[in-house]
């Protein structure tokens, strides 16, 4: 299990990695914890590895207006340890709590977590409760997407061949907010089978995030609705589940929506 | 391309492939083997170093990505004078150790978390913990006893 | 004997080096010029090889040679054992590279030899092999090939079924599991062309049979053979019988004239080495009105896998003999079909057999008595063997052991310390008692012992280590009987240079005969100092005692020492040692040779099921082993709370999963999950100690104990929760959720019909 050759190439400021992405058949380098398996297992071969971790400007958590700014290069161990998060969107801290184990978050960042999109990763569902905004930076500019206009199947999301995710903005918290993450995973660490996310403002708002129904977050809106419209966390709940079509899967996915909205309302 | 990287306090250096795994580097360049390889895609623990005091999986970073970084291992453990620390003599005390492949791994990640968390830290919290690294042979008991008894003992 | 160290919890001496990282395991040899192998495996589970072309070594970097089944002429394929009574089929052994068939996806099919690992990968790569695919047999009882048999039918079992006032009858399976030794096998073979000298370096279990196998496979004396076993991070098993890429390499080592290792990496550990478990069974069992059991018929089927390595046999036929379990049942007709497939072979892996006869008998067990409508525990009280020695209708004979003592402490355990009585909402909550015996021991082994200056004595055991602990047993048992300290025994393992002959570590065997032939040549040892001791006193042999340290003599005119040291010295001095004896190290030898002896136990489990999600938690775990005189408790605790973790990975996640095509689809850990610490219950563990008759320490064996019972207690207990309803493990939530909420499909299997 060694990987084929390739060629390394630190970058050396974003806009040079942008170029090499842009013009060679190379892949972006992040914490590495999901790509050099790839490489190891030799499933992902590129001729070019453009190291990102050079990029310090990448790697900034700050809140700036009220939003939450994560670099893409943060760490999830600083998203996990940080007080302001756990503060502000303790529904980040949760999540990233289920993100493989301490050795792995140590170095896997949020941005390689995003971008690589497996339809069993923890913050990718979190963020797309939290309405997160996805900035990203290409040769000819910057565009900014939403969670649902990004994730576009597994391991796929909408960033094109020479752009790079370089920010995700976490918009303000609303007063009274609460949050909670849920999930199925088969050992303590591991990808989550199943998972709720949820966000709510009782009375006027409410986010309710899935993994596991679709190859991507999904955000259950029937459900949203009628939690707004005042239904009890079970129809809440049940809605949130119903156009899952395996049975199993749905009763999963019904129970931990339920579980989480019990903690929130508690 | 060469690189230089510390390990324990001294340098080595030599050339490596872009491709060249840091666990590799390690292991059969630098000739520290204590550093076991288990799976070589992240989930097993054995191949756990500490780099700038934090614990990765020295099997997915690339030995170009530490040049001129600073590692420890588990040669490092012990006090110049070569005593057992704390964590290593409870690692024995409570029988933590079977065939020994995981147990640099083990060793790697508690010793930082007992300098990230020092005190007295729970059963469940060092479960919790230590539930990124695999091992075959003990069942955990030893490991989770050894680990608990060298945070009493190291958080006073 | 005056100290007592058996029975003491002492802490292991090896310990130290691992903890500093100064171990050597094979991986960490490293010779100058050393090549490395890849190789090329087969994508199919059953295919024709119509043509394989090689690239030549100018043709990719660093390349050395490329090994294929036709450059292998003259090499045998593996040896195959024969299980008392059992037929093995001819012709099925697993070749070290194929010729013109492949039988499982990921059977090597040529070895690269390379400068590194990565480069022997990279061209790897540019083998091109051409396969006509077939389709793939997945299921043993769809296949029509035995790879071996075995069945044995005692007294009139049709008479005592048609007699019968109830027939209970089950149906179980266990899927395939991965030993999954945190270290993988590897190798590294050197070649001396002057002397014809191979010299292997191999993570095995043992050298004795590690050696007889590649003599075998390579046509090479065993003379000719050194073997090393450095040290072994893990087998379960698994590395009992060598790879077939070790073979390869030693054929490229012999070759090419230089160095070759080989480093199995996780992939190929989890798609290429042997499996275990794989079996599956129609068992029935005919009662009397009052729950007494009268007769069981079994039919099982064991997956093997297409091919058969050197204890491919073994554990189906552990599992058909150990099928009656710790009852008393007068007969039974027995039959084990060991089924061709394609699939990695099957082989040893803790308990080999033995979790999966309890596994059958004790859940139909559970099943008689919730139809019989009697207790579980009252039923099995009525019928377990309380005599021995014990013979069982499929011929074995239990020497000794205390099955109700078992059942009565882990029940004791069980309810003492009941575990948390709040029940969350909506949860499925089933207690559950699982017994076994458990055939361990057996064969010989033997030791040598010399006595070196100082009084430091040197044991060279033909047994070895892969974490057991060997050293501070061994050690201890020794010291009791020639009344030195620990940390004057030193124990050498695992080189064939310096080995005495034996057979291997596996099957629960160490203590029990590597250990008694360790106390015996420690007698031994005790006699030539006896002996030396008198001639120097000028007294007979029979007026000097063993004493703390040394002997006492009794010459005219009172009585003098003579410590370990001072026989040293004297027995290398021409001038002291008695004129028939060469000067030199006093010296002993002795091999210890007994039947089979059974350790048994009783384990207990408590369930809830969430019912919403399928969740299972296991809550507790109540283990009870006996097994016999224990040495060092220990290192007997690490062994059963190791085991029975094995078997809890067994119960909730573990399963080697196969698609149609005969595809593992658990080739990774993230696929083929372990459990963390994070899912272990609280496991309380109880010892009985029925010393067996058959060896000089009283002791049997603890290694796979704790994987045995475990297995039948938690199945037992997911049986309650679900009111009765089998499931198989492993008990994943999505299985038990649907157990919960969808109905019964299938049917109930028929009583099976005569054969």
């Amino acid at each position: 299990m060694k990987p084929a050759p390739f060629a390394y190439r630190p970058a050396p400021s974003v806009a040079g990695a942008l170029d090499v992405l842009a013009t060679e058949d190379a892949v972006a380098l992040a914490g590495g914890q999901s790509l050099i398996p790839l490489l190891n297992f030799r499933l992902a071969r590129p001729e070019v590895l453009v190291d990102l971790n050079p990029l310090t400007e990448l790697d900034h958590l700050e809140i700036s207006q009220g939003s939450l700014r994560i670099g893409a290069l943060t760490r999830q161990a600083t998203l996990q340890r940080s007080p302001a998060v756990a503060a502000g969107w303790p529904l980040l801290t949760e999540a990233v709590s289920h993100v493989g184990h301490a050795a792995i978050r140590n170095r896997g960042t949020v941005g390689g977590s995003v971008a690589h999109a497996d339809p069993a990763a923890e913050l990718p569902v979190a963020l797309a409760a939290l309405d997160a905004r996805f900035h990203l930076r290409s040769g000819s500019g910057e565009r900014t997407l939403s969670a649902s206009e990004l994730f576009r199947g597994p391991m796929t999301t909408a960033l094109e061949t020479g752009e790079l995710l370089v920010e995700i903005e976490v918009p303000p918290a609303a007063p009274g907010v609460r949050m909670a993450f849920l999930e199925h995973a088969r050992t303590h660490g591991d990808f989550a089978v199943a998972g709720a996310a949820v966000v709510v403002v009782p009375g006027e708002r409410a986010a309710i995030a899935l993994l596991g129904a679709a190859p991507v977050p999904v955000r259950a809106s029937a459900a949203e609705r009628a939690f707004l419209e005042g239904a009890d966390g079970a129809e809440v709940a049940r809605l949130a589940g119903a156009d899952v079509g395996d049975r199993y899967r749905r009763a999963l996915l019904t129970t931990l929506t339920r579980r989480a909205l019990e903690r929130v309302l508690a | 391309m060469r690189v230089s990287i510390v390990i324990n306090g001294r340098a080595y250096e030599d050339e490596v492939e872009d491709r060249t795994l840091l666990s590799d580097f390690i292991r059969h360049q630098a000739g520290l083997t204590g550093t076991h390889v288990g799976c070589e895609h992240g989930v097993c623990g054995a191949c756990t170093v500490q780099l700038d005091g934090e614990p990765v999986r020295s099997c997915l970073m690339l030995a170009v990505q530490a040049n001129a970084r600073s590692l420890r291992t588990v040669e490092g453990l012990a006090g110049p004078d070569g005593e057992l620390s704390a964590l290593q003599r409870a690692f024995t005390e409570h029988h933590a150790l079977q065939c020994g492949f995981c147990t640099a791994g083990f060793l790697m990640a508690a010793d930082a978390l007992l300098r990230r968390r020092p005190g007295a830290l729970t059963e469940t919290e060092i479960r919790e913990e230590l539930a990124g690294n695999l091992c075959r042979c003990t069942g955990y008991e030893g490991i989770v006893a050894a680990v608990r008894a060298a945070a009493a003992e190291t958080g006073g | 004997m005056t100290t007592r160290l058996v029975g003491a919890p002492l802490t292991r001496r090896e310990d130290a080096r691992v903890l500093r990282g100064e171990t050597r395991y094979v991986d960490d040899i490293a010779i100058p010029g050393v090549a490395h192998a890849a190789f090329v495996r087969s994508p199919h589970a059953s295919a024709l090889i119509r043509s394989i072309s090689v690239p030549q070594p100018a043709q990719a970097d660093g390349l050395l040679a490329v090994i294929t089944g036709r450059d292998l002429d003259g090499l045998r394929p593996f040896p195959v054992m024969e299980p008392n009574g059992a037929r093995v089929a001819e012709g099925e052994a697993h070749p070290v590279l194929p010729l013109d068939d492949v039988r499982y996806a990921g059977q090597p099919v040529a070895a690269v030899i390379a400068r590194t690992r990565a480069l022997a990968e990279d061209a790897a790569e540019l083998v091109e092999v051409e396969y006509e695919a077939r389709d793939p047999v997945l299921s043993p009882r769809a296949s029509d090939l035995a790879l071996m048999s075995w069945s044995r039918r005692t007294g009139d079992v049709d008479v005592a079924f048609a007699a019968a006032a109830h027939v209970v009858s089950g149906r179980y399976a266990l899927p395939r599991l991965v030993a999954a030794p945190m270290e993988s096998r590897g190798a590294v073979a050197e070649y001396d062309a002057g002397e014809d000298a191979l010299t292997m370096w191999c993570s095995a279990q043992d050298i004795h049979r590690s050696r007889a196998q590649l003599s075998h496979i390579l046509g090479r004396d065993e003379a000719s053979i050194h073997l090393i076993i450095p040290d072994v991070g893990g087998a379960f098993g698994s590395k009992g019988v060598i790879a077939p890429e070790v073979a390869a390499i030693a054929v490229a080592a012999i070759r090419l004239g230089i160095p070759v290792k080989w480093t199995e990496d996780r992939l190929e550990n989890l798609v290429g080495a042997y499996q275990g478990r794989g079996i599956e069974g129609d068992v029935e069992l005919a009662l009397s009105a009052d729950g007494r059991m009268l007769a069981l018929r079994a039919r099982l089927w064991a997956d093997l896998g297409g091919y058969l390595l050197t204890t491919t046999p073994v554990p189906p036929h552990t599992a058909a003999t150990l099928i009656t379990g710790v009852y008393d049942i007068p007969v039974a007709d027995v039959e084990v079909i060991g089924a061709r497939t394609h699939k990695v072979p099957t082989g040893p892996y803790r308990g080999a057999g033995r979790p999966d006869a309890a596994y059958m008998i004790e859940r139909l067990v559970d099943q008689a008595a919730r139809e019989l409508e009697l207790d579980r525990i009252e039923l099995r009280r009525r019928n377990l063997i309380r005599r021995f020695p014990h013979r069982t209708p499929t011929g074995l004979e239990y020497d000794s052991g205390d099955y109700e003592h078992c059942l009565d402490l882990a029940l004791e355990l069980a309810g003492r310390d009941e575990p948390s009585r709040t029940r969350p909402a909506d949860t499925a909550r089933g207690t559950g008692i699982g017994m076994y015996v458990e055939r361990a021991g057996g064969a010989f082994e033997s030791a040598r012992i010399e006595l070196h200056a100082g009084g430091r004595f040197v044991i060279d055991s033909s047994s070895s280590p892969h974490g057991q602990g060997h050293d501070i047993t061994f050690a201890q048992i020794a010291a009791d009987r020639l009344q030195t300290e620990p940390g004057m025994i030193e124990l050498r393992f695992g080189d064939s240079a310096s080995s005495p002959g034996g057979v291997g570590t596996f099957g629960s065997r160490s203590v029990a005969q590597a250990g008694s032939a360790v106390a015996l040549a420690a007698d031994a040892m005790v006699g030539e100092g006896a002996g030396l001791a008198a001639h120097l006193l000028g007294v007979d042999v029979g007026a000097v005692a063993l004493t703390a340290g040394g002997f006492v003599g009794s010459p005219e005119g009172g009585s003098e020492a003579l410590s370990w040291p001072e026989l040293a010295e004297a027995a290398s001095d021409p001038a002291r040692t008695p004129p028939a004896r060469d000067p030199g190290p006093l010296e002993a030898v002795a091999r210890f040779e007994s039947a089979n002896v059974f350790s048994s136990g009783a384990h207990a489990a408590d369930v809830d099921i969430d019912r919403e999600t399928g969740q299972l938690t296991i809550r507790r775990l109540v283990a009870v082993d006996d097994a016999g005189t224990l040495i060092n408790p220990l290192l007997v605790h690490g062994q059963v709370i190791g085991g029975v973790v094995q078997a809890l990975g067994e119960c909730l996640v573990e399963e080697a999963v196969y698609d149609e095509d005969g595809q593992m689809r658990s080739g990774s850990f993230l696929d083929y999950s372990l459990l963390t610490a994070a899912e272990i219950p609280p496991i309380i563990t109880g010892e009985v100690e029925t010393p067996t008759p058959l060896n000089p320490l009283g002791a049997k064996g603890a290694g796979e104990g704790g994987a045995v019972g475990a297995l039948p207690a938690v199945a037992n207990a997911v049986a309650d929760a679900l009111g009765g309803r089998h499931v198989e493990p492993p008990y994943t939530a999505d299985k038990l959720w649907r157990a919960l909420h969808e109905p019964v499909s299938g049917t109930r299997s028929e009583p099976m019909s005569r054969r």
